[in-house]
């Protein structure tokens, strides 16, 4: 199934403005990008330069893109609403 | 100094609810900063829990109404290649664990806990911390609240601490991802399968647990192991490829990820800081000694304890030195319970776990179930070879099944 698909089956409050901020000077020369297949919602996809965009909206505020980053490029608020789980 | 409530409790999960019930019944003023628009909404649960703490904090109360189900028969399945070792052990009427699904649970429990006196302010953040005259303002994103307690239980993330200077890395954490299937078991007791071998070579392995109505799967994977050079694949490849390994039908109602604390015994981060308090995920309370994972228990248990040190704290007017609550903890069965598996916790974190023992396993049966013209070995020198073959010494075998025992 379609990871956008199965995101799409959970309840988000999304803002307008991203709880999450990538230093993309660093990202540039991290050749590995650990945030990328860490994360379970595919939240972080490098485009063909290379340089992360950052799909806030389909975060799922889990933290492990956070702490697998081994530069600390990543800067995370939780959103003002952000998942409700209705199963949890 | 003045201040606004005895004790701040951020977070209004299983541990904030349980401290925040203990130190109301404690006559303390409570208030409880929950991130989520209701209890549980931010939660994944683990499965299972184990009920002696719940019934412990709910006394009378207690009712299995809002959890799931009854654990009746847990099943262990090793795969390797095209093999499969399972083995179940099962008691009818045991009743002593549960699956739960914490939506529903935690927003059960907030409840009681608010008919109990506790305040429970939903949608609040705790932004920040400051310290002035011996005690916290903690400013929250519906304004400052200054007390001389702060509980923290604000989860796995550990913001409150992180705060004070804690650091978390991939190797004390695990992934947990998670799916909720349609598709309700016919009987009403749950079974619960553990599945190790089904994730390549990534330390963690895999669950199936029954709800009432539902069925959830899903693994735990060790996060330095995900983002290993190694692996090539990305998380949501890897639960697709797990669901499909194991033939799972049934349209995915819930798609959800949480960090697992992963430290045991030897690693645990602080437990208190100046004027407060860590309780539940937020101390890295987690146990796995290869028979049992727990950590819901252990999140209500040392909720209730620091609920109950919050008190003593409280009364002596020193709100800074909280030392009582790591001593309380030291005598309670959390540490003890995690000194107990600290051999088995240590054991499963080794590499071989993973990448040797279920290829020598399944090599060992599948020789010792086979006749061919060669002449029958005897076990122990079937046993031997195999592990020989997977890249293991009879020493470190037996080295290893020391630790078991």
């Amino acid at each position: 199934m379609d990871l956008l698909k199965r995101l799409a089956l959970n309840k988000y409050g999304t803002g307008n403005e991203s709880h999450i901020n990538v230093n993309t000077d660093i990202c540039k020369t991290c050749k590995y990008k650990p945030c990328t297949k860490v994360c379970p919602a595919g939240t972080y996809e490098p485009d063909e330069k290379e340089i992360l965009i950052v799909h806030y909206e389909r975060c799922v505020e889990c933290s492990a893109a956070l702490i697998a980053c081994p530069f600390g490029a990543i800067t995370f608020k939780y959103p003002e609403n952000g998942i409700s789980y209705t199963y949890g | 100094m003045d201040y606004d409530v005895d004790v701040l409790v951020a977070g209004g999960g299983l541990s904030g609810l349980s401290a925040a019930l203990a130190a109301a019944r404690n006559g303390l003023s409570v208030l409880v900063a929950e991130r989520g628009e209701y209890s549980g909404s931010k939660n994944v649960s683990g499965g299972r829990m184990y009920t002696h703490s719940l019934k412990k904090l709910l006394g009378d109360k207690f009712s299995d109404e809002n959890l799931e189900l009854p654990v009746y028969k847990d099943t262990y399945e090793i795969y390797n290649k095209d093999r499969k070792l399972s083995f179940s052990f099962e008691q009818k009427n045991k009743k002593n664990s549960y699956t739960v699904l914490r939506s529903k649970f935690d927003r059960y429990l907030a409840g009681i806990a608010e008919e109990s006196g506790v305040a429970v302010s939903y949608s609040t953040m705790v932004n920040d911390i400051s310290r002035e005259g011996g005690i916290v303002n903690v400013h929250t994103s519906r304004g400052d609240i200054k007390t001389p307690l702060l509980i923290e239980a604000d989860g796995v993330g550990a913001d409150v601490s992180r705060l004070n200077g804690r650091k978390l890395t991939p190797k004390y954490h695990m992934l947990g991802v998670k799916e909720i299937i349609d598709k309700k078991p016919d009987h009403d007791e749950a079974e619960t399968r553990t599945i190790l071998g089904l994730t390549d070579n990534i330390k963690g392995g895999g669950f199936m647990y029954e709800n009432r109505d539902t069925t959830s799967i899903g693994f735990t994977l060790k996060v330095e192991s995900i983002q290993d050079d190694a692996n090539t694949k990305t998380t949501p490849d890897l639960i697709e490829e797990f669901r499909e390994k194991l033939g799972i039908e049934g349209k995915v109602l819930e798609y959800s990820a949480h960090l697992i604390p992963y430290y045991g015994y030897d690693n645990l981060p602080p437990v208190n800081y100046d004027n407060i308090l860590v309780a539940g995920d937020s101390a890295g309370f987690l146990i796995n000694d290869g028979f049992t994972i727990r950590g819901m228990d252990l999140a209500i248990e040392s909720g209730m304890i620091a609920g109950n040190a919050a008190k003593n704290i409280i009364d002596s007017k020193d709100y800074e030195n909280t030392e009582i609550y790591k001593k309380m903890l030291d005598k309670s069965s959390i540490m003890n319970d995690l000194f107990v598996a600290r051999p088995m916790f240590n054991l499963l974190n080794q590499d071989n776990i993973f990448k040797k023992y279920p290829g020598f396993i399944n090599d060992f049966l599948s020789s010792m179930m086979d006749i061919t013209d060669d002449n029958r070995k005897k076990l122990m020198d079937v046993m031997f070879e195999k592990a020989h073959e997977n890249g293991m010494s009879v020493a470190s075998l037996l080295r290893d099944a020391t630790k078991v025992i």
